[in-house]
């Protein structure tokens, strides 16, 4: 139905809202609106995808450098620390060049990102875990910082809704710090799986559960269930996998209400300051460099936590000199992201199962849900909060095989049988982890550049020291033999779990963002991303993302049905 | 029709329904005028564009773009020892030269350094105790040779600690890896370790053990 827009020019129109950003909550913000009547436009910094560029069914053979192209150092040096950037696919990420920010030299941070229809949610780990009260009401539990301005009951319908929709495969459990949710199917775990399970249960009380992922298990709404070829990254054919541009923007543009305009680099957020409201966003066309502007009611930035706090920031008036709503002050400040490095591997010895390269290939993995500082468990001596891991055990070709020649080939096929767990602990929120506008840098389309201080604390160390013991130890009650811990501390910006920035809260002096959203200075103007996170917890956190968006949009349209925006 | 067939099947009707939005999607901006003047097609990658190229190093008048021809036969004599032919093809039939030969031209010059350190290493030390290069020892005093390097401590080495420290363990792993990576990663190596190019091998079945008999 979005052909009823040929011929208009989406510029001239004032659209009821105007959301930034196409992916994970971008594509709920859009759905959501436009299938209530409003007209929306969702304006992206990239291009459009279709699935015939999809390459997860592509063999790596026929790369032609099998995934050591020298273009992806040369333009995305900082993008290929994620796993997911790749010969295939690495188009979709940002190029460097083009996209700068700083950091100060003491303090790293590694920002991958995309610009494409859909955004991250092309690439995403698709993990999707609820927060509990545990999270939400962490400091009245022990002390730090402060709580959510909203509960696990003011979500948890919101989490429905958008499980339901989205497709989360998993098991529920019955975890105190996990609630269980609107479940397809669970994965299967492998035998190695279930006896590390079935002993951590034994000896520590622990629970091990099968990846809760946004993949589906049962076909839903033209979408079929997965055939397990493996690499979700590099797309998805079958839209098993949820990824936004393929269900909830289809969706958006389906309801007749909803232009998508591609392309559009936004550089700021307009404002008519004698009636303090937001009157649209100016944006530079990526590909041609014009300048241009679109209007709209409301304003929604969905562009994630950086990129839609950069362009408040690079939207100061008169009115807000230190960036667009932020008389608070909090703007930018109280940066998070999820601390990684900690685990621990191993083999599992006595196990008859052969690496297969003809294996269905699972998309999930193990989880083990936070266990440290817990209502049922004692208080840690010396951490507050705590971490989940992701893991997985199968197994694998034994390609560090020692040797050469035939006794060598064999050994790789022969293969063993490893487990691991990854843990991802809590970022504590601290004033002191923020970002600001560099004061002379710019990207490739003129606008000024962020320049990101952040570190990870003695906590977080800690957190990953106790992963590291407490993964071998687990390890070690299952059996597994040369176990190896790590217990680094990655540099911030790893898990890609960028939360914060512009904290949600009652007073309109300490926080950013309303419980719903909304900026507490300029009531037309939205941030719905991670952007809003009072506390990062450890669960991956899009999940929670999106249902805050669902929630933060029911408000927004009740507001519009009494013209109370 | 096979379960798999059936699968497959499903997996293009899939696309073929779903695309339709996505395409309309690109297609109301353009039609406004947003996409700009720029070719949308050149930003995706090779694959995203469906190149195949594993054949582009079999060609008939291949000639090293990095390696000179010594280095070159070294290699591939190197490779051939490491994974040799069995049952099954090895690495020369793979062309591990060729693909390393095409990788190091175009990486950085601390990387490319310390692969030819590490040919060189190989025939300094064939230099040392055989007064010839490694290319032109025998097959048993080439296989002598390298064993002293994968096994540098014989009995003491399964730490990996020890071993670690020498360094024509060092050079010989470094080198063994990156012939291994070049195997297993071509359509032979790929072969070798059973796939068979299907795309999809039905729903994981994970772990059909009786409680308490899991191995």
């Amino acid at each position: 139905m979005s052909l009823f827009n040929f011929g208009d020019d989406p510029l001239t129109k004032t659209y009821d809202a105007i959301v930034v950003g196409s992916g994970a909550t971008g594509g709920w913000a859009a759905k959501q609106l436009s299938e209530a009547g409003l007209k929306v436009a969702l304006l992206e910094a990239g291009r459009a995808v279709t699935p015939a560029e999809f390459t997860e069914h592509t063999p790596a053979y026929q790369l032609k450098y099998r995934d050591h192209d020298p273009e992806i150092a040369r333009t995305r040096p900082i993008q290929k620390q994620c796993y997911a950037c790749m010969e295939y696919n690495y188009t979709w990420f940002v190029n460097d060049l083009e996209n700068p920010y700083s950091t100060p030299a003491d303090k790293p941070f590694t920002w991958q990102r995309l610009r494409v229809l859909g955004g991250r949610s092309l690439v995403w780990g698709r993990q999707s875990y609820r927060l509990s009260d545990n999270d939400f009401k962490a400091a009245s539990r022990d002390g730090y910082d402060v709580d959510w301005p909203i509960s696990y009951a003011d979500l948890a319908p919101w989490y429905d809704i958008v499980e339901k929709y989205v497709g989360i495969t998993g098991a529920a459990e019955g975890n105190e710090m996990l609630p269980d949710g609107q479940f397809l199917p669970p994965m299967k775990m492998s035998c190695g799986e279930i006896l590390f399970r079935d002993r951590v249960k034994a000896k520590f009380g622990r629970t091990v559960t099968i990846g809760r992922a946004a993949v589906l298990t049962k076909a839903q709404n033209g979408r079929s269930a997965c055939h397990y070829c493996g690499p979700c990254e590099r797309g998805c054919r079958t839209f098993s996998y949820f990824s936004s541009p393929f269900t909830t923007v289809a969706d958006a543009q389906n309801s007749g209400n909803c232009t998508v305009i591609t392309n559009a680099v936004v550089a700021h957020v307009n404002m008519d300051n004698s009636a303090n409201k937001a009157t649209g966003v100016t944006f530079v066309d990526r590909l041609t460099r014009e300048v241009k502007e679109v209007r709209g009611k409301t304003v929604i930035l969905c562009a994630q936590a950086l990129e839609s706090t950069r362009i408040l920031l690079n939207s100061s008036t008169k009115e807000y000199p230190n960036g667009l709503a932020n008389s608070s002050g909090a703007l930018g400040h109280y940066l998070m992201d999820h601390v990684t490095g900690g685990g621990a591997g191993g083999e599992l010895p006595n196990m008859n199962e052969k690496p297969n390269a003809n294996e269905p290939d699972r998309p999930n993995g193990i989880y083990i849900p936070r266990f440290r500082n817990s209502p049922s468990v004692k208080k840690s001596a010396n951490f507050i909060r705590g971490y989940g891991y992701q893991g997985s055990g199968d197994a694998v070709f034994n390609f560090g095989a020692g040797g050469y020649g035939a006794v060598y080939k064999k050994a790789v096929k022969e293969g063993n049988y490893t487990i691991g767990v990854g843990a991802f602990g809590e970022s504590l929120a601290r004033w002191d982890n923020y970002i600001e506008i560099d004061k002379t840098l710019k990207d490739a389309w003129g606008i000024p550049a962020l320049r990101i201080s952040m570190t990870h604390g003695d906590n977080e160390k800690r957190l990953m020291e106790d992963a590291a013991a407490q993964g071998a130890e687990m390890l070690e009650a299952a059996g597994a033999i040369n176990i190896k811990m790590q217990a680094r501390t990655e540099m911030p910006g790893m898990a890609i779990h960028e939360l914060g920035t512009a904290r949600m809260g009652n007073d309109p002096k300490k926080s950013v963002l309303t419980p719903f959203n909304q900026t507490h200075d300029v009531k037309n103007l939205f941030m719905m991303d991670g952007a809003s996170f009072v506390s990062s917890a450890c669960q991956n956190p899009t999940l929670t993302m999106m249902a805050l968006t669902v929630r933060g949009c029911a408000k927004l349209i009740d507001r519009f049905k009494t013209n109370d925006v | 029709m096979k379960r798999r067939e059936m699968l497959r099947a499903s997996v293009l009707g899939g696309a073929a329904a779903a695309l339709t939005p996505a395409l309309a999607g690109a297609k109301s901006g353009r039609a406004a005028g947003l996409q700009g003047a720029g070719d949308e097609k050149s930003e995706l990658t090779p694959a995203q564009r469906g190149v195949d190229a594993s054949k582009e190093l079999n060609v008939a008048n291949w000639k090293p773009v990095f390696l000179d021809e010594h280095q070159n036969e070294t290699l591939i004599i190197l490779s051939d020892l490491i994974i040799p032919a069995t049952d099954t093809p090895g690495a020369k039939e793979a062309l591990v030269n060729r693909y390393i030969d095409l990788v190091m031209a175009a990486e950085t010059h601390e990387n490319q350094k310390s692969f030819l350190g590490n040919l060189a290493y190989i025939d300094g030390e064939s230099m040392r105790i055989y007064k010839n290069t490694f290319r032109y020892l025998s097959r048993e005093d080439q296989d002598d040779l390298l064993h002293t390097m994968a096994y540098p401590m014989s009995g003491s080495t399964w730490t990996g600690e020890a071993a670690g420290a020498d360094p024509g363990f060092t050079n010989f792993e470094q080198l063994k890896t990156h012939i291994g990576v070049a195997y297993y990663t071509s359509q032979i190596g790929m072969k070798e370790l059973g796939r068979d190019d299907n795309f999809t091998h039905g729903v994981y079945q994970g772990c059909d053990h009786a409680e308490g008999s899991h191995k």
